[in-house]
């Protein structure tokens, strides 16, 4: 693995971000890892763990349209980077190679 | 808070939010939480959704999230400081007098507070440096009648320690201690056995061998364990091993006392001197070890003299062990006076209970028990916390006020600094290096003082403080509260100075210093108002300490020499008091242990009307052995029937009592009346009431019954050559007792070391009552003069046009007075509370009369007024053309 580490949390952020595309802003990643984990979270947490992948150069981020349900202030639009998928993926292929080996040892 | 539109979010948590969230990401930010707000309110009720907002944006503040206040990281801090100090430093040469007001008021009140945080700590610290501290308990009497107010006290039966220790597992050891003038306890004539010359020392008390070991007291020479184990030893303290066997080790020596030579002691070993924080203060320690008093009192439970002590085993609750300790007042206690027919027994089984009370609380909360260990007053201590902080704050109004009277001066170079690029919280940061550099000197200089004035301080309190310069927390404390009170006083200025607009300043817009000019006058008020209230303690103090040192006593206090050590001279004290009174400057002289000063014997007891013993509660009373002259040497006054006589056989069974005592046995005709105590007595006089214990409690009865003996004896002498007369009495002593120097003392002193806390409280109060006014108007002598030099121009002109000189001083003083005014309506009622609360503990006080506060009241304003119209008149006097010169 890389020098930069991605969080358990952060993954999960992260993956949420590309799952949900153009929609990926701060209140739609909360509700729709509300939805999955089954947990509240704080938009807190969410943020920072954003903030954080933006600085190690997981995610860009654009400013979006406003709604009036937000006062007037802009939507900020994650996306993530390409770096960030290839390590994504790296992440997948190490587990994937682990949870065979356990499969391996089961049916032994 | 103002009623806002419930569709949005909260104010002040979206406040907070804005104020620390990084500016890049706030637009975001609140824009979601506003969309999650609105959500909420969809679903939940409006006080949650706020609820849950604030809670979020609590949750938002984390490192990655929060601003970077540190603007300008890249600076060199080190050089900007240096430059603060620079110019810091010339400002304060620059304002010669500014500065010494500030600097010196500053000193002043550290002073202050360093000697009173020292006084304090004194206090607080008794007891707490046994090894076990937290197990060690002190067994109190707890007798609860509900009709009166209710006993403690600590004097226990000789058994009922080791009857502690025997029955109850949860106490690892107890020991027993009688601290009180009884048999060798007290004072003595002493004398190593080698030598001839006796030598009078105070400070012997009985102790257990146990008890030395709870204590752990630290030994220089002998084992702890074994000092006191043997019959007939004493262990002395380094002080007097010292003064007795200079360089040697005492252990094994016999001593002396009061010539008794059969019963001298041996010395098991040599403990280091009583610490001053510790509530036993003795030099020399008796043993208890098979010492009976009288035949059968170790096994009575008549009897109760011993203070006793425990060490309880690690984990034990005293709640869960208190009550289960009855079961030795039953068993021993209540069964004894059940034998007797005692009307005891029924009351102890209702209201006696015992306590355990921890060691460490002897000193400052035991204030109700009944012992002669010497006590504070928690609240006094509380009170004085309170004064060292109020001075501190005075002192830190004063730079407070001057700082921001003398912005002006700092104006332009704020400006400048401003637009030169600085910062708002550069500028902060400037004036708060510079506060602290000022509190830095302070506090040295502060710290200087107070080392010089320890001396008097310890003689105002009656302490012997040092200070602690080696402890390991001093310097940290002293730097800490360095930069706490510059931070403090430094931060209403800075943030003052820090607000003014370049544009402004540059342009002389800014009218000189006014801005601030009502905070100023509510500071000088709390300062003036401070001192009222301290002028007026210390005043009513001072009068209540002047009531009672000359109140009527009902006895004659004045030109009575107290000749001590008397009961040495055995069978001759006849023939010597005959010498005595052939001397012209003698006119009385009586024998007694029992005077009405603090320091000599005591003995209560209770006394029936003679047959109702087992009837009546009993009254409770003192009995004094005096002889046939007290009341002729004391002048108190015999309001019926008559004194003793030597020469009436029946008067070794007489009694002379006391108003109070007549009333309290409801004796209508006491004289000739029989009561009884353990002996049975007939009345023959009544005394007037006088003072026989501190005034601040009531009198209580007493009886006085026949004895020619007595430690003291009570010398009137007339006023004429009181010197040559003293020097005839030490003639005659020398040669009845060759061997024994004199030592007397004068009554009237005896008595008014009686008031000695009072005295010290007063002269706390008087001194930082003196301290608080000197810093207050050191504050206002600066205001004063920076009002004359902003009013200059507009006294010149109205000067020009003809204004009078008194019209002028008027005008200048004016203002100040109407705050002085102020400050003594605020200050009076505090004071008056105050004062009232505490003249509450004496039973015999002075009323709070109108000019208690008349007087303080004057003279404040008279200070005030001076220290104002110096700079008024140098104003009003001064010559037009050189303050208008300049337009």
């Amino acid at each position: 693995m890389k020098k930069t580490k991605l969080g358990e949390f952060e993954e999960l952020v992260l993956l949420t971000v590309i799952a949900l595309q153009e929609d990926a802003y701060g209140v739609q990643i909360k509700q729709e890892l509300e939805d999955r984990l089954q947990e509240t979270l704080s938009v807190g947490s969410i943020q920072s763990a954003l903030k954080r992948m933006e600085d190690k150069g997981f995610l860009t981020s654009t400013f979006g349209e406003t709604t009036p349900r937000r006062g007037g202030k802009r939507k900020r639009i994650y996306a993530a980077t390409p770096y960030a998928r290839r390590v994504l993926e790296e992440i997948k292929a190490v587990r994937a190679g682990l949870w065979a080996t356990i499969l391996k040892l089961d049916f032994i | 808070m103002k009623q806002t539109d419930p569709q949005s979010p909260p104010e002040w948590p979206l406040r907070f939010l804005r104020f620390f969230m990084k500016d890049e990401y706030l637009e975001e930010i609140e824009g979601d939480l506003e969309e999650i707000y609105l959500d909420n309110l969809d679903r939940y009720a409006p006080e949650r959704a706020r609820q849950m907002y604030t809670l979020e944006v609590l949750k938002l503040f984390r490192p990655g999230l929060v601003k970077n206040w540190k603007v300008s990281n890249q600076l060199n801090h080190l050089d900007m400081y240096k430059n603060y100090l620079k110019v810091a430093w010339r400002n304060l040469r620059k304002f010669k007098m500014y500065s010494a007001i500030k600097i010196g008021g500053f000193a002043i009140g550290i002073a202050a507070a360093i000697l009173i945080t020292l006084f304090v700590l004194h206090e607080s610290s008794y007891d707490q440096h046994y090894a076990n501290t937290d197990r060690i308990y002190r067994v109190i009497n707890n007798f609860a009648d509900p009709t009166r107010e209710a006993d403690r006290w600590p004097a226990m039966q000789p058994q009922l320690a080791s009857v502690l220790e025997e029955e109850f597992p949860e106490i690892e050891k107890s020991g027993r201690l009688i601290p009180y003038d009884w048999y060798d306890a007290g004072s003595n004539q002493f004398r190593p056995e080698e030598r001839v010359q006796n030598n009078y020392e105070e400070g012997f008390a009985y102790m257990d061998q146990s008890l030395l070991e709870i204590l752990e007291i630290p030994m220089v020479y002998g084992e702890r364990e074994t000092a006191l184990a043997n019959p007939k030893t004493i262990v002395i303290s380094q002080k007097m091993a010292d003064k007795y066997y200079p360089d040697e080790n005492p252990v094994g020596k016999s001593v002396i006392l009061n010539e008794k030579e059969d019963r001298a002691y041996t010395i098991g070993g040599v403990m280091e001197d009583f610490p001053s924080n510790s509530h036993l203060q003795y030099d020399f320690l008796l043993t208890l070890t098979e010492e009976e008093f009288w035949e059968g009192e170790q096994t009575s439970w008549c009897c109760s003299n011993y203070n006793t002590y425990a060490l309880l085993r690690r984990g034990t609750q005293t709640e869960e062990l208190e009550p289960k300790l009855l079961s030795v007042r039953d068993k021993y206690l209540i069964s004894h006076f059940e034998e007797n027919g005692d009307v005891w027994a029924e009351k102890a089984k209702n209201y006696l209970t015992y306590d355990l009370v921890p060691v460490a609380d002897t000193h400052l909360k035991s204030k109700e028990v009944y012992d002669v260990f010497p006590k504070s007053d928690i609240r006094i201590i509380r009170l004085f916390g309170a004064i060292a902080v109020f001075i501190l704050l005075l002192a830190c109004i004063n730079f407070i006020n001057l700082s921001t009277a003398k912005s002006a001066n700092r104006a332009k170079e704020t400006g400048l600094r401003k637009v030169v690029g600085s910062h708002r919280s550069h500028l902060i940061q400037q004036f708060l290096t510079e506060s602290v550099l000022f509190s830095a000197i302070s506090v040295g200089l502060g710290t200087l003082l107070a080392r010089v004035l320890l001396p008097y301080f310890n003689e105002l309190s009656g302490k012997t403080l040092s200070f602690p310069w080696t402890d390991w927390w001093f310097l940290p404390v002293l730097a800490g509260v360095t930069l706490l009170i510059g931070l403090l006083a430094g931060v209403y200025p800075s943030f003052y100075l820090s607000a003014f607009k370049p544009i402004d300043v540059l342009k002389g817009k800014l009218s000189r210093g006014t801005k601030a000019a009502g905070i100023r006058s509510t500071m000088v008020v709390f300062q003036f108002a401070t001192s009222m209230v301290l002028i007026v303690s210390a005043f009513i103090v001072y009068n209540q300490m002047q009531f009672i040192l000359h109140k009527d006593l009902g006895f004659d206090k004045e030109q009575v020499v107290m000749l001590q050590g008397t009961n040495t001279l055995e069978d001759k004290l006849p023939a010597f008091k005959d010498e005595l009174l052939r001397l012209p400057g003698v006119t009385s002289a009586a024998a007694s242990n029992y005077f009405p000063v603090s320091g000599t014997k005591r003995d209560q007891n209770s006394f029936w009307i003679e047959g109702r013993k087992n009837l009546d509660p009993g009254v409770g009373a003192q009995i004094w052995r005096t002889d046939e002259d007290y009341l002729s040497a004391l002048d108190i006054n015999l309001i019926a029937g008559r004194n003793f006589s030597p020469d009436i056989a029946s008067d070794t069974g007489a009694i002379v009592i006391n108003q109070t005592m007549a009333d309290k046995l409801g004796l209508e005709d006491p004289v000739g009346a029989r009561i009884e105590n353990w002996g049975k007595w007939t009345v023959i006089g009544v005394v007037e009431d006088f003072h026989f214990e501190s005034m601040k409690g009531g009198i209580g009865a007493l009886g006085m019954i026949m004895s020619e003996r007595g430690s003291i004896l009570a010398t009137e002498i007339s006023a004429e050559n009181i010197e040559a007369t003293l020097a005839a009495i030490t003639g005659i002593w020398d040669n009845f007792m060759p061997n024994q120097p004199i030592r007397y003392t004068f009554m009237d002193e005896t008595f008014a070391r009686m008031y000695a806390d009072v005295q010290r409280t007063g002269n706390v109060f008087a001194a930082c009552a003196i301290l608080a006014i000197i810093i207050a108007c050191l504050g206002l002598f600066g205001l004063a003069t920076f009002m004359a030099e902003q009013r200059s121009k507009e006294v010149s002109i109205r000067k020009v046009l003809g204004a009078s000189m008194s019209s002028l001083y008027q005008l200048l003083t004016a203002d100040f007075l109407k705050l002085i005014l102020i400050s003594l309506l605020i200050g009076a009622p505090i004071a008056w509370y105050l004062m009232r609360n505490w003249l509450e503990d004496y039973e015999y006080r002075i009323d709070i009369a109108w000019w208690f506060f008349a007087v303080p009241g004057l003279i404040i304003v008279g200070i005030a007024l001076f220290t104002v119209s110096r700079q008024a008149l140098k104003l009003a006097f001064s010559s037009p053309v050189d303050h208008l010169r300049g337009e």
